[in-house]
């Protein structure tokens, strides 16, 4: 898990001072660079095809793309928690409906939910994230609900009902804080899944829109250009390919840590 | 085993409805009308329009209408492509896609098997964890990553293969995207494939079988692969929606003439009868193919049939 950890961390650093120490911006043009091969002076990665650094814009898309990802993870860790939480307590008849509903949902083909959901309410970056968070929060209510179910034995829980406790302070008070490893390991394990989601979409041209960019984007951009330019490829599909393997493992990791 | 399939049937049809319904209904949320040009339409003319396409309708006749026109196989009109009805565009697409499915599922299914036979053998030897290597990296590998590097590697640098268009259905010009559509999936069954066999190799009945002095293919394509298969059967009905997904970016790297890309055409040009068209059909494919999935594990394991 460290050297997953360290390049994650690595590249995440990278992504934020790097344009401190670059001289072009990521949607700046230099007409006199158009498609500039890697190692020109100025342009360390070179230029796309409308002349735009593209280890600048390398690093605002993996910015682009770790926020979305970090947005929607947060978006389906409130849903996720709040639908497990209440079926867990709950238990019986609610808890039934509550589920099949997670069950009903599950069978959904959902990558085309989500394109429905772009093609109806317009392309803004603010719906990409709430549209993915919408749509990937049933494993976290699944886990949340088990976990609820097998603390709602527990002899701690007991006695707290026992002392008069309400249940909305047993709930928030002694079952969220155990609950909070889990939830954190599947919350990591979410964030590779929504990079995915995320650059598919944008990779389509339906996320993410320009002047912003993201690795989606540029993945697509690079694989326009790959007969002349292929590093313009290469770049950000290295960086996302690293990231979607750190992320996986080091959520892999907690969560086989937390769920023994 | 017809009681399983009645019951399948039973909660499959309902969602197929809530999927074509809920489509419907979002579509007329949607703000703009299809009529919305630059230009404000002469209130006559547009009625016209309105009662031709029977927007002037209630809501729930209009779906109605919609549902019952599907159940006869019409779409509806494409507002884009103008000539066409969606019915059409799905007829034209569709035998792209199924072909190109069906031949990647063929083919990572096939990779996949052999991977995790290879790998169930020798548990934790050199060949177990070289190839589960492979296999978490191809999961991990997106198809958009996939697609692009496959085309660029043996397309353009090797200059083997074809790397666009459809060649009216030339072997050639499938090979590529067949493997950058497998890849991922291979991966995945390779996985569940090993996980299956190592719990089934370590069971008596194939102590037994060793004992008596069998070989291991015999042992593992006989004995083992067929309760192996039981986590296999089960990823089914999810590799299905992910070879989907993934057909839509892999028929838009190689330029082919499937459903996926009149797909994505239809959702950046908001051509909503073309979407929802195309949404309908993915879904029931989907739920087909999580029938066949339940089907195959009846099959399996006798223990479900019930």
């Amino acid at each position: 898990m460290k050297p997953a950890l360290i390049l994650l961390g690595l590249i995440v650093l990278i992504a934020l001072l790097g344009p401190f120490a670059l001289d072009w911006r990521y949607d700046a043009i230099d007409w006199d660079a158009v498609r500039a091969d890697p190692f020109t002076p100025g342009h360390m990665m070179g230029t796309d095809s409308v002349g735009r650094d593209l280890l600048a814009r390398t690093l605002a898309g993996t910015r682009v793309t770790l926020g979305v990802a970090a947005a929607a993870a947060l978006v389906s860790l409130v849903i996720g928690v709040a639908w497990g939480a209440i079926a867990g307590w709950c238990g019986g008849r609610i808890d039934e409906a509550m589920m099949r509903v997670v069950d009903a949902l599950y069978a959904l083909p959902f990558m085309f939910v989500v394109i429905l959901l772009m093609v109806v309410f317009g392309r803004s970056i603010l719906l990409v994230f709430l549209g993915i968070g919408a749509v990937e929060w049933l494993t976290m209510a699944r886990v949340v609900r088990g976990q609820m179910l097998a603390l709602r034995e527990r002899p701690f829980i007991t006695a707290a009902e026992a002392a008069g406790t309400p249940p909305a302070a047993i709930v928030i008070r002694h079952m969220l804080p155990n609950l909070a490893g889990v939830a954190i390991a599947y919350l990591l394990l979410t964030v590779p899944q929504v990079v995915m989601i995320e650059s598919f979409l944008s990779f389509l041209g339906l996320g993410v829109q320009e002047p912003m960019t993201s690795l989606g984007i540029l993945l697509k951009d690079g694989a326009d250009d790959m007969d002349i330019a292929p590093h313009a490829m290469l770049l950000p599909a290295a960086v996302l390919v690293t990231l979607l393997l750190c992320l996986t493992r080091i959520g892999e990791r907690l969560r086989d840590r937390f769920t023994q | 085993m017809h009681d399983l399939i009645r019951r399948r049937l039973f909660t499959a049809l309902p969602t197929l409805a809530v999927v074509v319904i809920l489509s419907f209904l979002l579509m007329r949320l949607a703000p703009g009308g299809p009529f919305d040009g630059e230009r404000p339409l002469d209130p006559k003319t547009r009625e016209a329009l309105m009662s031709a396409y029977g927007l002037d309708l209630p809501l729930h006749e209009q779906i109605g209408r919609y549902v019952w026109r599907l159940a006869h196989g019409d779409f509806g009109p494409s507002l884009v492509y103008r000539d066409f009805t969606v019915t059409d565009l799905i007829a034209r697409g569709l035998p792209v896609s199924l072909t190109l499915g069906a031949l990647a599922l063929l083919l990572a299914l096939l990779l996949g098997l052999s991977a995790g036979m290879a790998a169930a053998v020798r548990p934790g030897g050199r060949t177990d964890h070289g190839l589960m290597l492979v296999a978490t990296l191809l999961t991990a590998l997106p198809s958009f990553v996939v697609g692009p590097l496959l085309a660029l590697l043996f397309g353009l640098w090797a200059g083997w293969l074809p790397v666009s268009g459809w060649g009216d259905g030339a072997p050639s010009y499938l090979v590529l995207p067949v493997i950058a559509l497998a890849l991922p999936a291979a991966g995945a069954i390779a996985k569940l494939a090993r996980a299956g066999l190592a719990q089934v190799l370590a069971q008596d009945h194939v102590r037994m079988a060793r004992a008596r002095g069998l070989g291991w293919p015999r042992i593992l394509i006989v004995h083992a692969l067929r309760p192996a298969l039981v986590p296999v059967a089960s990823f089914l009905g999810p590799a299905a929606a992910g070879l989907l997904t993934g057909a839509v970016v892999i028929e838009t790297v190689f330029a082919l003439p499937g459903l996926g890309r009149y797909f994505v055409q239809g959702a950046l040009n908001r051509d909503y009868p073309l979407v929802l068209g195309v949404v309908t059909l993915y879904a029931a494919l989907i739920i087909l193919f999580n029938l066949l999935a339940d089907l195959a594990y009846g099959w399996l394991d006798p223990r479900v049939r019930g």
